[in-house]
């Protein structure tokens, strides 16, 4: 690989007389023992978003830079990382919107790196898919339908794409990679607020237990990153309250005289 | 490291059965939070205490020898500063454990470092309870 | 082109991945922070700051143990302008702590989480004008 710093060659998608941008990009490869960065210039137009950019430069500049994306709309998760230092889906990140100059991008943090601006989210797919969050049925929303109390508040966490751009940004998850962090805990509270037909225990042994909703400070980064409004961090916050009231009535019913507990 | 910890992570999740939970219910389930968040209510009010009686009150800011050996042989003072002292110390170590427990300390450190801390905590107030003693001439 | 180095996977170099952390200075990492991290930042760091003068002041205390003179020394050094200064940092660290406190106590008991960002600059808000009013009365201003 190679500090590349030249001017786009005009091709079908780069208008010689358009604009520029300059990419700063973290690189490391799988097996290297160090990282470094690259320059990386590419053309851009009034909605050119930091992805295209990146897409640009595997195409006409470098085709080892690794990256990942799907959808190109916000929808499938797969394109977080750090552009100017914070964590952002980069198909809906415009270079326009960013402060003129070079525009660093870097992968997420606190998750595994695989190569350049790839991380192993594997670990978060995992635990969400041990949350089994209940999905609310699209026809308790549809069109003339009386949708109950508080499901839209519900309906949030469905939206989250499991980014982990909240994972990228959690203080505590920076220190310590046993800590369920906020993309699990926020989906716990969603199961533990409104289980239908699942069984929240497991849930709440998750989220009740060392690693779970008490390690988290509430700086609510992963609220500020989150790019659907699931929130986690308010979630944490009341998941902390329900596990609270949770324990004092298990306690009560274990404390209580036997006629008064509730079969 | 990395592989490790995703299993560690997904099996918690995905096998929340009775063994599990026993495990993980031995440790600090948010006992340290609670009770970080009790002494520091009640550490809110004796320090409110401690610097108006200490500072605020007198003209000079702060008693000489003899002012502070006649306060503190009132036993209601010596009874609220003892329990500030307990109070604030065990506030202190308690988040000083918080923040060690940032870290990731193994359940082996971690149960060292509370043990530790504990025995910091009994020193700390047992030297207040000392010092009140020979300030007000019982030792 | 330039070649770079240290770069290369040759035979027997470990195939890892970075763990890529911010490790614990990611704790006090404000750069593009919000609110809500800065209410962790300043609380954690007032703690620690905190329980350093809790041992410091316990130390100073040992003083009294050594009778009249070596208090009446301390309290010479106690009302010089350099320790009135470290005071009033001190009295700003303390509020700081305490109504970081209260917002701890509230979000973490599921209270207001919605509200995090206003319930911390009300708070804030307290602490400074306490802050500020305790300064003058230590600085000797309104005494």
């Amino acid at each position: 690989m190679a500090t590349l710093l030249q001017t786009p060659r005009p091709g079908a998608d780069a208008d010689p007389a358009a604009p520029a941008r300059t990419l700063r990009v973290r690189r490391h490869r799988r097996g290297d023992s160090a990282e470094g960065w690259d320059r990386y210039t590419a053309p851009v137009g009034p909605r050119t978003t930091v992805l295209d950019a990146l897409t640009w430069v595997r195409a006409h500049l470098d085709a080892s830079l690794n990256l990942r994306h799907s959808c190109l709309h916000a929808s499938c998760g797969t394109c977080g990382m750090r552009v100017n230092g914070r964590d952002v889906l980069a198909c809906v990140t415009r270079l326009e919107d960013l402060p003129p100059g070079e525009v660093s991008v870097e992968p997420l943090r606190n998750q595994p790196l695989v190569s350049d601006l790839v991380v192993d989210i594997e670990s978060l797919y995992e635990s969400l898919d041990g949350v089994r969050l209940p999905l609310v049925r699209t026809s308790e929303g549809a069109p003339g339908s009386t949708p109950a109390e508080g499901v839209g508040h519900l309906t949030r966490f469905e939206d989250c794409v499991e980014c982990g751009l909240c994972v990228s940004a959690c203080p505590i998850v920076a220190s310590d990679p046993e800590y369920a962090g906020p993309a699990v805990l926020g989906a716990a509270w969603r199961l533990v607020a409104e289980p239908r037909d699942r069984d929240p225990e497991p849930a709440y042994a998750l989220v009740d237990g060392e690693q779970g909703a008490w390690r988290c400070h509430l700086a609510f980064e992963c609220n500020e990153v989150c790019p659907t409004d699931a929130l986690p961090a308010e979630e944490i916050a009341r998941l902390r309250g329900i596990l609270l009231r949770h324990r004092v009535v298990r306690w009560l019913q274990r404390h209580a005289r036997p006629e008064e507990v509730q079969p | 490291m990395s592989a490790g910890v995703t299993a560690k992570r997904g099996q918690v999740a995905r096998e929340p059965d009775a063994a599990t939970r026993g495990a993980r219910a031995r440790g600090d389930v948010g006992w340290g939070w609670a009770a970080q968040a009790a002494t520091g209510a009640v550490v809110l009010v004796l320090v409110a205490v401690h610097m108006v009686a200490q500072h605020f009150i007198l003209p000079e800011g702060l008693r000489d020898y003899a002012q502070v050996e006649a306060w503190l042989r009132q036993p209601i003072v010596a009874a609220v500063e003892t329990v500030f002292l307990a109070s604030v110390t065990a506030h202190a170590l308690l988040g000083v454990r918080a923040v060690l427990l940032d870290l990731g300390p193994s359940p082996r450190v971690e149960r060292a470092l509370t043990a530790g801390l504990g025995v910091i905590g009994v020193a700390t107030v047992l030297y207040g309870l000392w010092l009140t003693a020979v300030v007000t001439g019982l030792a | 082109m330039t070649p770079q180095t240290g770069r290369s996977a040759g035979p027997g170099v470990p195939r890892g991945d970075l763990p890529h952390r911010a490790g614990a200075t990611g704790w006090f990492d404000t750069r593009h922070r919000h609110l809500g991290d800065w209410a962790f930042v300043v609380n954690r760091l007032s703690g620690l700051g905190l329980v350093a003068y809790l041992y410091l002041h316990l130390v100073i205390l040992s003083q009294l143990a050594r009778g009249p003179e070596a208090w009446g020394g301390f309290l010479a050094i106690a009302t010089s302008p350099p320790v009135l200064l470290f005071d009033v940092l001190l009295l700003a660290g303390l509020l700081a702590h305490a109504f970081n406190g209260i917002r701890v106590t509230l979000l973490g008991l599921g209270l207001v989480a919605s509200r995090q960002k206003a319930l911390w600059v009300a708070l804030m808000g307290m602490a400074v004008l306490i802050a500020l009013a305790g300064a003058s009365r230590i600085l000797g201003v309104t005494s």
